[in-house]
Parts: C-alpha cells; sequence; structure tokens
C-alpha cells in the first residue's frame, strides 16, 4: 500500500489527532505541567512503539533497545557542547549514526533467535556503556554537563522547553506513523512472517537476515532523536542514566500491557503507564505507597488481560479491529 | 506569589499600625527525594535533616524576617532517582505547588536537572547532596552549595600526610565511579603540588570483591601510604586486605567506608585508617548562628531515634542557611534572599559556609574544610577521633599505623 492511500484511513487521522491534542492542550492553557507530564508520555510512546517495531512485528525480543537512546543521547550532547553544533543537526546526526550502527551490529548478533538473541542485545548495551565509561571526550563515567548558554538559540530557557516538547511530540508522532507504515507494507508483511516462523518465511521468499537487519535499524533512529532530545533538555548526561537498563524493561513490560504488534495498542499502554506512575507519585494519598499499586495493576492486567489491552478491546468490540491499528 | 505579597504588605500595614505581635505566614520549601532507585540511603538521610530544621524552626516560632513570622511547610515527592522525573516534579513545585525556596535532589546528577528548571524560573536552589564541582561552572545564578566539592575530599589528608611525612610514597587506588574518580584525580594533583611521590595510580571496577592481586601490587610498589577507595563494601575489603596481606602502610585514608559505624567491626583493620567528612560528632567549630554540635546531636537523637550522620547534617545546614539569608535579608523576595547568600560568610556547626560569586563558579561552596577523622583505640574501643584540621581536632593523629 502506498503511503497516501494510508492518508485515505480513519487510522492516519486518529493519529493526526493524537499529535494534534498533544500539541495544542498544554500550549494553549499555557500550562507548563502537563506539558512537563505529557513530554515523559511522548517519550515512552516512542520508545515503545519502536521497540515494537522488533518485538511486536518480528518477534524478537530487544532488551537492550536503550543503548539507541543513550548512544544519541550521548552523540547529540558531543555535537552541542564540543562542536557547538545546532541542536537541529545534532539530533539528525544522531539519528543517522545510531540507526548505521544498529544496521551494523544487526547483520551480526541477528543470526542469533530467541534467548540468545535476547542475551546479546543486554551485552550490547553493557559495551556500550563501558565504552561511554572510558571514552575521555563524552567525559568518562562523570558524563557531560551543558551550559545554561545551550538554551539561548531557542530562545531562552522558557521557551526552549516548549520548543524540545514540540520536537519530542513530532518524534512520538513519526515514530507511530512509522510503525503504521511498516505494519501496511509488504516489508511489514514480511516482519510479521518472520514473527509467526521464520524458517517457513524463509522458505517463502522473504529475505531474513536483511529485513531483520532493516528493522533493528529502523527502530533505532527516532529513540535515538529522542535520547538526544531528552539529555539535551537535562542539561546532563552520564553513562548509568543513558544506558539504564530499567527504561528497557519498562518498555517491553508497555508494550506487552498494551498489546504487542498493534499500534494503537503499545502508544496507549505508554501513555497510560507513565500517566499513572505520574499520578501516583504526586498523589497525597497514594505516594507513599505508589510501587505497591503499580506493582498490583500490573499483575492484575497481566492475569485478566494476557492479550494485552487491544486484546481485551478488540474481542469486546470487534468491531474496532477494523479501524484501529 | 502575589497573594503572599499582598499579605505581606497587610501584615506590614498592620505591625506598623503599632501591633506589637508577630503576623503568622508560611513559606513553601520544595525538593523532591530518592525513596525509591539506587540513591535511596542517602537521599533518606539528607531528607531527615531537611525536616529536622523545618520542626525545629517552626517549634521556635518560625523564621523572622521584616517584622513577620513565617512557618516553614514542605511539599516534597518522589523522583525515583530519575533525572526526567526531577524536570517534570520541579516544574510542578514552582507553578502548582508554589514553592518559594527550593532544596536540591540528592547527587550532582539530578541536581543539574533540577537546576535547568530552578534557574529557568528565577528560584533559589540549595544543594546538599551533590560534592561535584560541574553543575555549577555552567552559569547558574541560583544554586547554592553547602558542602566542600569532591576535588576538595582528600586536601586535609594531603596536607597532614606532608606535615607527618614528606617522603611519603603514595599509593592511589579508587573505584571507578565519577566522584571518586573526580577525587582521585584533584589528590593526585595536590600530592604533586605538594612534593609527595605517587607511585601507583590505578583505578578498579566498582563491582570488584577481591583485592588480593591490587594489594600485591601496592606492596610491590614499595608505598607507605594509601589514598583511595569508593564506596561501603570496596573501602572495607580493601582495609582488611591490607591488614592480612600485611601491606604495612604507614597512612590510610580511605574514601566513604570508615565513616560508617560499621567499619569498627574490622577491628585491628580498622586501626588507623583515616576518612575525610563533611563532617563528624566530634567537631568543634563555634557557630555565629544556630546550635552548637552538642545541641544539634543532642536533639537530633531525641526527636529522630538515630545518631547524626552528616547527611542529616548537611540537610540541617542548608534549612539554617537559608534561614540566615532570610533574616539578614528582612524578606522573602528572592532577588534580596540571593544577594543576602552571596553575602553570606558565617561559622555553623556544620562549619564555615561561603559561596564563590564569581561567574564561573557561582554559588560552588568556599569555606566550609572537611575533617579527617581516624580510628583510634579510646578507652580500649574503637572509635573515630578528628585528626585534622589541627584546630578542629579531638585528638592527635596516629602516624605511622602501629598495631596494638
Amino acid at each position: 500500500m502506498s503511503l497516501l492511500r494510508l492518508t485515505r484511513r480513519p487510522f492516519f487521522w486518529i493519529i493526526a489527532l493524537v499529535i494534534a491534542s498533544f500539541v495544542l492542550v498544554p500550549w494553549l492553557g499555557n500550562d507548563v505541567q502537563l506539558r512537563e507530564s505529557l513530554l515523559l508520555a511522548a517519550l515512552y510512546i516512542t520508545l515503545a512503539s519502536n521497540l515494537n517495531l522488533m518485538l511486536g512485528y518480528a518477534g524478537y525480543i530487544n532488551f537492550g533497545s536503550i543503548v539507541f537512546f543513550g548512544l544519541g543521547g550521548y552523540i547529540c550532547v558531543w555535537l552541542v557542547n564540543s562542536y557547538n553544533w545546532p541542536l537541529s543537526a545534532s539530533l539528525i546526526t544522531a539519528g543517522v549514526c545510531v540507526s548505521a550502527l544498529a544496521l551494523i551490529f544487526g547483520l551480526g548478533i541477528l543470526r542469533l533467535r530467541g534467548a540468545f538473541f535476547a542475551l546479546s542485545t543486554i551485552g550490547i548495551v553493557e559495551a556500550v556503556e563501558a565504552f561511554a565509561e572510558n571514552f575521555t571526550p563524552w567525559g568518562g563515567s562523570a558524563g557531560v554537563y551543558l551550559s545554561s548558554s545551550i538554551f539561548a538559540p531557542l530562545g531562552g530557557p522558557a521557551r526552549a522547553l516548549w520548543v524540545l516538547y514540540f520536537i519530542m511530540v513530532g518524534v512520538m508522532g513519526a515514530s507511530l506513523y512509522l510503525s503504521y507504515a511498516i505494519k501496511s507494507s509488504k516489508f511489514g508483511l514480511g516482519l510479521l512472517a518472520i514473527g509467526q516462523n521464520e524458517d517457513a518465511a524463509a522458505i517463502l521468499g522473504v529475505p531474513t537476515p536483511f529485513y531483520k537487519a532493516l528493522v533493528y535499524s529502523a527502530s533505532a533512529f527516532l529513540p535515538a532523536i529522542a535520547g538526544g532530545l531528552y539529555f539535551f533538555k537535562s542539561a546532563f548526561i552520564q553513562p548509568s542514566d543513558a544506558f539504564d537498563l530499567s527504561l528497557s524493561t519498562e518498555a517491553l513490560v508497555v508494550a506487552m500491557l498494551g498489546g504487542q504488534g498493534t499500534v494503537t495498542g503499545v502508544a496507549l499502554g505508554a501513555y497510560l503507564y507513565e500517566e499513572l506512575r505520574g499520578y501516583l507519585l504526586t498523589s497525597q494519598t497514594f505516594s507513599n505507597f505508589q510501587l505497591v499499586i503499580a506493582g498490583a495493576l500490573l499483575l492484575l492486567i497481566v492475569l485478566f488481560f494476557p492479550g494485552g489491552l487491544m486484546g481485551f478491546i478488540y474481542s469486546r468490540f470487534p468491531r474496532t479491529q477494523k479501524v484501529l491499528e | 506569589m502575589k497573594r503572599l505579597y499582598l499579605l505581606a504588605a497587610a501584615a506590614a500595614a498592620v505591625a506598623l499600625a503599632a501591633t506589637p505581635a508577630l503576623a503568622e505566614d508560611t513559606i513553601t520549601v520544595g525538593f523532591t527525594a530518592s525513596l525509591t532507585g539506587p540513591l535511596n540511603v542517602d537521599s533518606a538521610g539528607q531528607q531527615r535533616g531537611y525536616e529536622f530544621w523545618r520542626d525545629e524552626v517552626n517549634a521556635a516560632g518560625g523564621i523572622k524576617a521584616g517584622g513577620k513570622s513565617y512557618k516553614v511547610k514542605f511539599v516534597t515527592y518522589d523522583d525515583q532517582s530519575v533525572g526526567g522525573r526531577v524536570q517534570q516534579l520541579y516544574t510542578r513545585l514552582i507553578n502548582q505547588d508554589k514553592a518559594d525556596f527550593l532544596f536540591s535532589p540528592y547527587s550532582s546528577g539530578l541536581t543539574a536537572p533540577a537546576t535547568v528548571i530552578s534557574e529557568q524560573y528565577g528560584k533559589i536552589m540549595i544543594d546538599s547532596g551533590g560534592a561535584e564541582e560541574k553543575p555549577f561552572e555552567t552559569g547558574n545564578k541560583y544554586l547554592f552549595m553547602v558542602i566542600t566539592s569532591a576535588s576538595h575530599y582528600l586536601s586535609g589528608a594531603v596536607e597532614a600526610l606532608k606535615k607527618y611525612n614528606p617522603q611519603a610514597k603514595l599509593a592511589l587506588v579508587y573505584s571507578d565511579d565519577p566522584f571518586s574518580k573526580a577525587v582521585l584525580a584533584a589528590a593526585a594533583k595536590q600530592a604533586k603540588d605538594a612534593g609527595l611521590e605517587v607511585v601507583m595510580n590505578e583505578s578498579y571496577s566498582p563491582s570488584t570483591t577481591d583485592f588480593g592481586p591490587i594489594v600485591n601490587k601496592i606492596v610491590s610498589s614499595n608505598a607507605d601510604a594509601f589514598l583511595g577507595g569508593g564506596h561501603y563494601s570496596d573501602g572495607a575489603t580493601l582495609a582488611r586486605q591490607m591488614h592480612d596481606q600485611k601491606a604495612n602502610m604507614k597512612w590510610i585514608s580511605i574514601l566513604v567506608a570508615p565513616a560508617d559505624d560499621k567499619f569498627g567491626e574490622l577491628g585491628p583493620a580498622a586501626l588507623g585508617v583515616t576518612v575525610p567528612s563533611q563532617w563528624e560528632l566530634q567537631v568543634n567549630y563555634t557557630p555565629q548562628f544556630g546550635p552548637t554540635t552538642a545541641q544539634f546531636a543532642k536533639a537530633f537523637q531525641d526527636k529522630m531515634h538515630a545518631k547524626a550522620d552528616y547527611h542529616g547534617a548537611s540537610g540541617y545546614t542548608v534549612g539554617v542557611v537559608l534561614q540566615h539569608a532570610i533574616e539578614q535579608a528582612g524578606s522573602i523576595d528572592t532577588e534580596k534572599v540571593a544577594a543576602a547568600l552571596n553575602a553570606t560568610d558565617i561559622a555553623t556547626f556544620f562549619g564555615h559556609v561561603k559561596f564563590a560569586t564569581d561567574a564561573g563558579h557561582h554559588g560552588l561552596q568556599v569555606a566550609h574544610q572537611m575533617v579527617l577523622a581516624q580510628w583510634q583505640m579510646v578507652d580500649g574501643k574503637l572509635g573515630r577521633q578528628v585528626i585534622w584540621p589541627e584546630d578542629a581536632r579531638s585528638a592527635p593523629a596516629m602516624y605511622p599505623i602501629k598495631q596494638q
């Protein structure tokens, strides 16, 4: 299906509506708190949607998706800090470099399958983290602190935070469209075939090694840009934050809760997960036992909705399958 | 804020109209603490210090400024030890909870992201949990730090060594983490400037559990003084293995681990080991403002049912410094209080407090000094004694380390 034809489908416009509300609601209300909260939600949606390309479509569990995020953050912060590059060029360079690296790595490690592949993805995170800890231009284990003057080209800190938010929403939107476009393409069908039975897919003529490396590389591009934005906004990056495996695990949990393989489910799962965490953390009543509640809810969802959120919605309202991808 | 000003103006008018009683108002102080995540333990200690200060101030009638008396109210959230969350929560603290002043989260890594928000809104943030200097070199105007920065952690140890043995041969062996590396890099330079010879300079992975080969290397380097360590378990293991393998060091300074009372359980291996500390129960500065060490330690013990440690003391000092600045300024207006902080130059029970005011290091602590504590035998029991600087010492230093 050509990209143009996608615009005739209602789901295309649903994504557009989501992006528009992310942009307009905090902006028109000038609500910086909502903005900060939605920024984290947009980040989770970006990470989970791109992870879903590997996990939900091709059926490969990637525990190390955070390496794209961290590496993108490092490249962007490095270019901005040491070479005074503008943010836009740094972000794009980070995305391209990380994507290219992922393609090279992918051609190697994607020969592995199942648990061995999952383990190797953790290995990559550890290796890249060790590299960052010992690479002096990246500040070694102390990391890089950015001067507050980096926000000046974006119109000062107050305006810069809005600009960064809008870019993050753009990255989120691009992630959703990428997920949707891949799912609706021949490439996507090939990936789903690999996810079902890789050997059968190969026999039927799907170029499996190439497709796998390509999707691994594609799933690296937008998280790398998101990492650049996130650490630029924090004005600080260090290896333990950039390559935090728990964020990888959260993205996996979110994708599985929402419904792996679906675009809507993963995004909705990420959004609800982040908003729930944010609510529990700041709630007067729940903040003291927020982890207990979050844990209990996750358990309930896993027990009663094994197909994830979308599995539940599809089974209760079968007609939604035609609209929500 | 606007309402607060109106109230303040109204209150001032009433006060001028000759009512002698102080009008009561509150100031809101916001901060996040790492109740979950890797920074949990240290952050909790700092938070106890903050809360203890709040309770003491409120019990004494609040902070008095401009003829008014302000009770202190805290708003606090769990930042999960995550930088992105810190920014979200400080935005909330400033915009929704209307915090008048901010305290920093725990650690330099969380303070840097929080500063992006606090500086943007022009809010004063006082830091007691991040010892790195870099956040102070990025041009912040409202960030202030009460503790000594990482690069001066071992300055006292180097000075003491220079006094006791100018021919000392140093082995620097430390954990490969940002903080320890920054401390030892500065110590190596200070040792060189002091004319001491560094015969070994090596880092180890933070997860190291067996230091046998490293101790052998220290012995064969002919070093007679040891500076290094990192966290509790590696520091304690290093001390024990140097003792077991008879490394015969004349001087041992280890970061962090010997500051914990548990360290005494090592017995003879702990004897003579020194630790740089922001503050110890034995230090005896004469405060110009706030309680004395004895008063603080006793009240802390009674109220919090725990022995005061340096995290608690530095957290408390953050409050004391803010209180002093507000009282000096006679106002809770940010610009006036910031000016008062810039002019702060006082002795507290925690030590001297004065902030750098040049643009390149604004807010960095320049007066507070680390003390050096040594494990010594006191009445047949192992305990820490302050041995450096000499004007704050509670006992003379043991040099060289003698086994008893």
